[in-house]
């Protein structure tokens, strides 16, 4: 991967972590709203190859780590999304119908959410933390997916067309 | 060559857990550096976040409407024949006098208990990546806040400041699933502990197997020594339910907190407590329901006309 590259994806990634910070988490949304970093994250991932995936989790997760509303261990989401993201890219890679199909993707991308959202709650309760009631937990993740499947239609086309830009190559989506 | 790349792939993945579960044990052992990252961080987003709450205060404001339709439907239909400007105008002094109706409860609530607080505007709340309850407020270790100080509203107990930056504060809600705090029930005096659920309700547990609650009972708080983390006397909540099974040692119920936690949008952090304990002074007052005149109407009837005096009309 060259510096151009990286240095682009990063600033990309600071963009949208610095416009969850400062924004999306101003807005009283119904349901406790949703991530759009870590929805871009994934969908980001989603659109690479499992080394790149991995990668991206983990600079993503570290970020998230880093948000002052995180309150678990540095390092729980970095661990979180290494796999998640490993595992979406790996997911899609081998399937060119998924890569390239906007329903799937944005199948794959909620289902990634809940996925990365359920292991966070079970390393939580691992490392002792407490979560919340259980149906507090079941509600939040619910609401997360279907705000997740709403949003990542919308931010697919965009994030596809800046992969595009950064990795010179064309996703036909 | 495929396969040298898959091994490559591979030992990146395995690097790359390694690091993360290296950078959980750095945090849970309390390496300064980890702490100093997350500082550094939340002190360079604070400017950005305290701008964005000025920008987006309309836009907050528009979502909150959507949330409540049913109840500002009429309030919408009347500002629908509002100009441009007008309306835009008016949703900004909606805004401010939100914000100030609840600074002037909580300095009401404040200056009762002879509190010594520092105002301050919530400038974002927690993200969904976490399972937490938390806001951030736009003051901080410059103003004198310090950690496991009490935050107020006008309704009553908010939280406790959790994390202190220079000009912002972590604060962890009542509703944080974490959350435990001492409670009197006012009147009686008995005590429990108050327990967070991630919602708007939280649950009490008795400590003395003698004790008995009611529905309707209020709850507050108990005290801290030195007044950190609690002051005493806050009020923190209604009981809305008791649970009274047959097996349970001590008395459990369902309380409803005082405060909304999803239209904060100021709030106060007692810098000082009372000298004095205002025990149950700040307990707000029951509503007085208005009474309805009511009309008795006495009829008599009147002698039906007859038909022949009709017939001479």
């Amino acid at each position: 991967m060259s510096t151009r590259k990286i240095s682009l994806s990063a600033l990309l990634f600071l963009l949208v972590y610095v416009v969850q910070e400062a924004l999306v988490t101003q807005l009283h949304i119904a349901g406790g709203g949703f991530s759009l970093f870590l929805i871009f994250a994934l969908l980001w991932a989603a659109l690479s190859t499992p080394d790149i995936g991995a990668l991206t989790g983990f600079v993503a997760g570290f970020l998230i780590d880093l948000s002052q509303s995180t309150s678990g261990a540095v390092g729980q989401w970095t661990f979180v999304l290494i796999l998640v993201g490993f595992g979406i890219s790996y997911l899609g890679l081998g399937y060119e119908n998924v890569r390239m199909n906007p329903f799937t993707i944005t199948l794959l991308v909620t289902s990634s959410v809940v996925v990365a959202r359920v292991m966070y709650v079970l390393l939580s309760l691992l490392l002792g933390e407490k979560v919340g009631s259980f149906i507090s937990i079941i509600t939040s993740l619910l609401i997360g997916a279907l705000w997740s499947a709403a949003i990542v239609p919308i931010l697919m086309p965009l994030v596809a067309r800046a992969n595009d830009v950064i990795d010179d190559s064309r996703h036909r989506l | 060559m495929a396969r040298g790349s898959e091994n490559r792939g591979r030992l990146l993945l395995i690097i790359l857990v390694i690091t993360s579960l290296f950078l959980i044990t750095l945090d849970l052992r309390g390496v300064s550096v980890i702490g100093g990252l997350k500082t550094g961080t939340q002190s360079a987003l604070s400017p950005i976040q305290n701008v964005g709450s000025i920008v987006l205060s309309p836009v907050r404001n528009f979502f909150s409407d959507i949330i409540h339709l049913g109840r500002t439907r009429s309030e919408m239909e009347a500002l629908r024949e509002e100009n441009g400007k007008l309306l835009t105008q008016l949703r900004e002094r909606r805004s401010i006098d939100a914000q100030l109706e609840q600074l002037r409860g909580a300095l009401d609530l404040a200056g009762k208990a002879e509190f010594k607080v520092v105002n301050a505007r919530v400038i974002s709340q927690g993200a969904t990546t976490s399972f937490t309850q938390t806001i951030t407020i736009d003051a901080g270790s410059d103003n004198g806040i310090r950690p496991n100080m009490t935050v107020i509203n006008s309704y009553g107990l908010i939280g406790v400041v959790k994390t202190v930056y220079p000009s912002s504060a972590l604060i962890s809600l009542t509703s944080d699933p974490s959350f435990r705090i001492g409670v009197r029930v006012a009147g009686s005096q008995q005590i429990g502990i108050l327990s967070g659920q991630g919602t708007r309700k939280g649950v009490l547990q008795l400590l003395d197997n003698q004790s008995t609650i009611k529905v309707g009972d209020i709850l507050v708080a108990r005290g801290s020594v030195n007044n950190r983390p609690f002051v005493p006397g806050v009020p923190v909540g209604e009981v809305t339910s008791v649970d009274n099974a047959a097996g349970a040692v001590t008395q459990t119920a369902d309380v409803r907190f005082f405060a909304n936690f999803s239209a904060i949008s100021v709030v106060s952090v007692v810098l000082k407590g009372p000298d004095v304990d205002p025990r149950d002074a700040l307990i707000p007052a029951k509503p007085v329901p208005t009474p309805v005149p009511t009309v008795t109407v006495f009829v008599t009837p009147s002698q039906s006309p007859s038909p022949n005096s009709a017939g001479s009309n």
